[in-house]
């Protein structure tokens, strides 16, 4: 009581020095305050951003890995030649390849049927719902025509406006590339371009994509973006539905077609064979797709207008489904045994710790380390958090810094206070206070200033850490986004040669979705599509698209961070706060202890 | 704690005291032997150096003698808590009076009483105000800063805190050193009253004759070197 009582009085007694202890204090405890907001906020950020938001995922063949393996099993040293399905251009020389065949044999052996993907579906209990899209390609016939050139243009003049001047950028090179090619192109098989290097793999040949859809929900997240019916209506997905299709309205335009109507169609790598199909409904596209794969490939099916869009039943009943094969012959004259159409299979969880659970499941359930499980929402939402990261790790650093000034400062003015008090201790100990009690008086005395400016710096920290931590936040993205520019504009220049500005248009694309996380999460959920395409349909082109889209794909940056200061923050600052005062105090106790009563009254005297 | 004592029986004694500032080195004081007892003033006398100041020390249970023991009610003073003997048993003018220069002179007289743990029946403050009367101040000095006051002032205040909580042994170095004969006077008749009317041992240091003859009982040291 007398320890309490004394160490009160004497805090109101120095009201100078304890005012500026205060005052220091509460500068520590107001940056330590929002230190500790912002890595909580970058913590629940990190957890809860995805918790309540839909994810996709994929399955998908490791191909780099497969193919270093396939390389290393073939000793021939020109196996590195024949290899490069990568996207340098020197890879023409493929041709004369011996093993090029077994490699892609060996590659195409490794693609998941659907029966594989359904048994990683069941396998796992946190897959929510699966979906899943199949395409062909088919080849036009002469009174079915795919839309080419200016419709192009046209399909990206109807979509959102700010996306125009890089969309015309990719349109033009889109039209020009077409032009270069398309005459050739038309009937051609894979061999045809660039592309279609790598043979069967590729779906963007013939003049059509005939998309096959498991459910609705496919339809809602279709590669080429969302679309509205401008008349009839969509197909169904069960086989009494077979042979219905929609098309684009450019297309039906394009041939004067309307519902109703029936389309002929011919197998893209056999000419013989013709489809016969009904047009039920004629959609627009309503959103640009976020990764415009037509980019870099040169045919008019990757076109989003040339798009034919119907059930995976109606692929299935013309035996192009995936687990149909048809041959295919590539310019070199080499015969390959493909499957009809690619398979892009999509699962749905229903939040983060789902998807985790999954990927853990599905490798107890077998699946080879040559598979690559990945979400592209996953893998954007990571991105998108780089700032905050940046931004908890500068935290980091501030906190620690301050902590190590403010115990520093803070012993440093202890140490005086209790020289400074010396004469005061002798007396207190003379009149016969005990010596424990003189230092628990100056501990207390330490811990009611310093818990007063706790008290003013918590505040102060709690009022300022949403404004400074999203200032700092803004500075991170800023930083990030000019680093994420210079990136790509070199890449775009690497990328130059192949012709892949379509990531320009991406960009623009999700750059106009709103920076909020509900937003971004939709128009991820589209891009995961697109971005998965590229990965299980496995064309060159798209290989070549995939790090340019990477890096082109404008990550909407977590840019608002809810710093806010809780009990727990509070908490931990009354820890942190208990913590310096004790190590103050203990420099103070330990000169307390060591002076003799004696000693001071006599050097005073 | 026995503030009633037989007049025979000495309340405070030295048996054999030698002290030395460090260890093995010159003995400030050499084999003393004496006895204090209540109710009477005691004077220690001699000349600088000879240890007057350091018999205090060990009296006020400041030091420990090198040799031999202090015995206070016959207990030796080393084997006791002699933080509760200074706070309780003995109180002890300075010679720079040790007040706290930032507290005022009722929180100085308080801050003894609260370091006692003694309990009192009347609010500290009106006993610190009392004890003003009894050193011959005026009660509005009690909310007075230290510093404000005089030196012979600041002597009482130092006098008052000493008898703050009631010990039974009040020790004074040089209590009027650096004051005027009149003040001198007044402050030994305060001693005086202490310890004929209130029982109470007191001891204390000086140089000064006019003390020495004032007081009932002269201790002289010899100095030092000449033993």
């Amino acid at each position: 009581m007398f320890v309490v009582k004394n160490a009160w009085r004497n805090v109101i007694r120095n009201k100078g020095r304890n005012i500026l202890i205060a005052i220091i204090v509460a500068i520590i405890a107001a940056a330590a305050t929002i230190g500790l907001a912002i890595r909580q906020a970058a913590v629940t950020a990190r957890e809860t951003g995805l918790e309540n938001t839909t994810i996709t995922a994929q399955i998908s063949f490791d191909r780099s890995k497969a193919i270093s393996e396939l390389r290393n099993s073939s000793s021939s040293s020109d196996s590195s030649d024949s290899s490069s399905d990568s996207s340098d251009s020197s890879s023409s020389s493929s041709d004369s390849a011996p093993d090029f065949d077994a490699m892609r044999e060996a590659m195409s052996d490794k693609q998941l049927t659907l029966a594989d993907y359904q048994k990683y579906a069941k396998a796992s209990s946190a897959v929510k719902s699966t979906y899943y899209t199949e395409t062909a390609s088919l080849a036009a016939t002469d009174d079915f025509q795919p839309v080419e050139d200016s419709t192009s243009s046209s399909s990206s003049s109807s979509s959102s406006s700010d996306s125009s001047s890089s969309s015309s950028g990719s349109s033009s090179s889109d039209s020009s590339k077409s032009d270069a090619n398309g005459s050739g192109d038309g009937q051609q098989q894979p061999g045809g371009g660039q592309g279609g290097g790598m043979g069967g793999m590729t779906m963007t040949t013939g003049d059509f994509s005939l998309v096959g859809f498991s459910s609705d929900e496919a339809v809602a997240n279709a590669e080429n973006g969302t679309f509205t019916m401008s008349d009839g209506e969509v197909f169904g997905y069960d086989s009494d539905s077979d042979g219905d299709v929609i098309i684009s309205k450019e297309l039906a335009d394009f041939n004067n077609l309307s519902v109703g109507d029936t389309i002929t169609v011919e197998n893209a790598s056999d000419s013989d064979t013709t489809y016969k199909l009904t047009i039920v409904g004629i959609y627009e596209n309503s959103t640009e797709s976020s990764n415009q794969m037509g980019g870099p490939m040169n045919s008019t099916a990757s076109d989003p207008a040339n798009a034919i869009y119907t059930s995976v039943s109606t692929l299935k009943s013309l035996g192009l489904d995936s687990d149909s094969t048809i041959e295919t012959t590539d310019s070199s004259g080499n015969t390959t045994e493909t499957a009809a159409a690619q398979l892009n299979y999509t699962y749905v969880f229903s939040s983060k710790d789902d998807y985790e659970t999954f990927v853990s499941d599905v490798a107890d359930a077998g699946l080879s380390d040559d598979y690559t499980v990945s979400s592209a929402d996953v893998e954007q939402y990571e991105s998108s958090l780089v700032p905050l990261n940046n931004l908890a790790q500068f935290a980091l650093t501030l906190l620690l810094i301050v902590l190590g000034v403010g115990a520093v400062v803070l012993v440093v003015i202890t140490l005086f206070n209790v020289r400074e008090r010396k004469y005061e201790v002798g007396v207190l100990t003379a009149i016969g206070v005990k010596k424990v009690k003189v230092a628990a008086q100056f501990t207390f005395e330490l811990l009611v200033v310093t818990m007063i400016g706790l008290a003013l710096g918590a505040a102060g920290g709690a009022i300022a850490s949403v404004p400074v931590s999203n200032q700092l936040l803004a500075a991170q993205v800023a930083q990030q986004e000019s680093q994420a520019s210079s990136q790509n504009a070199q890449f775009g220049r690497d990328m130059q040669g192949p012709g892949a500005p379509g990531s320009s248009s991406s960009d623009s694309a999700s750059d106009s979705s709103s920076s909020d996380s509900s937003s971004s999460s939709d128009s991820s959920s589209s891009s995961s599509d697109s971005s998965s395409s590229s990965n299980t349909t496995n064309t060159n082109a798209g290989r070549q698209n995939g790090p340019g889209g990477m890096m082109g794909q404008a990550v909407s940056y977590v840019s608002n961070v809810n710093a806010t200061v809780n009990l727990k923050i509070v908490g931990q600052l009354l820890a942190i706060g208990l913590g310096l005062t004790l190590v103050a105090a203990l420099v103070a106790v330990v000169f307390v202890m060591r002076y003799e009563p004696l000693q001071i009254l006599a050097d005073r005297s | 704690m026995t503030t009633e004592t037989n007049e025979t029986k000495p309340i405070l004694e030295l048996d054999h005291v030698s002290y030395s500032y460090t260890k093995g080195g010159k003995k400030v004081l050499r084999d003393i032997t004496h006895s204090f007892r209540t109710g009477e003033v005691h004077s220690i006398t001699g000349p600088s150096g000879a240890g007057k100041t350091t018999m205090l020390s060990l009296i006020s249970g400041l030091a420990n003698p090198t040799e031999g023991k202090v015995l206070y009610n016959g207990k030796d003073l080393a084997k006791q808590d002699r933080y509760d003997y200074r706070s309780h048993d003995i109180g002890v003018i300075f010679q720079s009076f040790n007040l706290l220069p930032q507290l005022t002179v009722a929180e100085n007289i308080m801050l003894s009483m609260d370091a006692s743990g003694k309990k009192f029946d009347q609010p500290k403050k009106e006993l610190a105000v009392k004890l003003l009367e009894q050193v011959h101040l005026p009660a509005e000095y009690a909310n007075e800063r230290i510093l404000h006051l005089s030196g012979g002032e600041q002597q009482r205040v130092a006098i008052a805190r000493a008898l703050s909580y009631g010990p039974s042994v009040i020790v004074a170095d040089e209590p009027t050193g650096n004051l005027d004969l009149g003040t001198q006077e007044d402050i030994m008749s305060i001693f005086r009253t202490l310890a004929h009317e209130q029982n109470v041992c007191v001891i204390i240091v000086t140089h000064s004759p006019e003390v020495a003859a004032a007081s009932d009982e002269v201790f002289e040291l010899a100095p030092l070197r000449r033993r």
